[in-house]
């Protein structure tokens, strides 16, 4: 099993009933492998679709939970900046359970010069909004992905908010940027 | 026509819709003219009311009441990312509303973009069924209109500029709301999570 087939069966195992993602070439594998589970091509299927943005993505799979059912959105550690309004003001506020997985970016293996000026505070920006924070890298396996984004998804719908899981692929089997 | 009389207008037709409302001014002028539990007020998150329109009309079962999004051009012009998105997905069953008084009417009535920019011709250029009113009875007859499209459905009015007077703010905690309304969700159109 690879890290991103891990990551794919463990939103499902989550119960989850609708993917959004926003593309990035880290979590572009996550996506195929939702979409192929959910017999779909194409970069869309039933029950998963993409957004242009990470703040609509929060809205549209956050309203998922009025129906008693879990939305969870996948995407890159970068787009948080664009999403902190909605996760705040709607899904924490509204007590709404989400499952995010993001890959992380700006880390070991990054090529880019300036996104780590994102992606580096943001574990300690997103807990400093109140959002739980699950962290993962190398120093565990694929079976280790896949439970823990699974307990993330439950986690959400116990706690009633919206559960942040953090990947960072370097020194797996995936892809860093 | 002024806000209010337009959204004592949409309050009697959406009684059995879900109803996701904008913030400010406008959630707290339908709340005074109807309190309904099919009311999901965002009492804050400007821009996301067709985010979450568009997510719940994905969600419920697509033979329920149309679920209606009731949004002011300041706000749909901060996402405005909710036109090609909800033309891309074109859930069936989804009917925005559009209040356009050309102004940021809860924040110093600072203008929007709306004098220059045709919002109904955007709607319609990313995919949107659209109609047009400014006028009570006009709102009434689009509104009917739109309810036998199948696909997303714009429905742009055009009211005057100001807000109602005396109306009292929406104190209420978000969690209220969201409990009273996922409720009435269930009760009224069998939405559970058993059909996951």
């Amino acid at each position: 099993m690879t890290y991103a087939q891990a990551v794919a069966d463990g939103i499902w195992a989550a119960g989850t009933a609708r993917v959004g993602y926003i593309p990035s070439v880290t979590v572009a594998p996550i996506v195929t492998a939702l979409i192929a589970s959910d017999g779909g091509a194409d970069g869309s299927s039933p029950r998963v679709t993409p957004l242009s943005r990470e703040e609509e993505a929060i809205g549209v799979l956050g309203a998922v939970a009025f129906t008693g059912r879990l939305g969870a959105v996948v995407m890159q550690d970068n787009g948080f900046g664009n999403a902190l309004t909605a996760l705040t003001t709607f899904t924490l506020s509204y007590h709404l359970p989400l499952l995010v997985f993001a890959n992380t970016r700006g880390g070991l293996g990054e090529y880019n010069s300036m996104i780590h000026s994102i992606s580096q505070p943001m574990p300690a920006v997103l807990r400093a909004v109140g959002l739980p924070v699950i962290e993962l890298d190398r120093r565990s396996g694929p079976e280790d992905w896949h439970d823990t984004v699974r307990e993330a998804g439950t986690h959400a719908v116990m706690t009633y908010r919206p559960v942040v899981v953090l990947g960072s692929f370097w020194n797996t089997d995936g892809k860093v940027a | 026509m002024k806000r209010i009389e337009a959204l004592g207008v949409l309050a009697g037709l959406t009684e059995r819709h879900p109803v996701v409302v904008t913030c400010a001014a406008t959630s707290r002028e339908l709340a005074s003219v109807r309190d309904r539990d099919n009311h999901l007020y965002l009492l804050d998150a400007m821009g996301l009311v067709g985010s979450v329109a568009t997510g719940l009309a994905l969600s419920v079962d697509p033979s329920a009441p149309k679920v209606v999004g009731i949004e002011g051009d300041g706000s749909l012009l901060m996402n405005p990312n909710v036109l090609p998105t909800g033309g891309y997905l074109a859930p069936s069953n989804l009917l925005l509303v559009l209040l356009d008084n050309g102004v940021y009417g809860s924040t110093g009535a600072l203008p929007t973009y709306s004098a220059r920019i045709d919002l109904e011709r955007l709607a319609a250029a990313a995919g949107w069924t659209t109609r047009r009113a400014d006028t009570p009875d006009g709102l009434r007859a689009a509104f009917g209109e739109l309810l036998t499209v199948t696909g997303p459905a714009f429905l742009y009015a055009r009211i005057e500029e100001g807000n109602a007077q005396g109306i009292e703010k929406l104190l209420i905690d978000p969690v209220t709301i969201t409990g009273r309304f996922t409720r009435w969700l269930r009760e009224v159109h069998a939405v559970s999570g058993a059909d996951a």
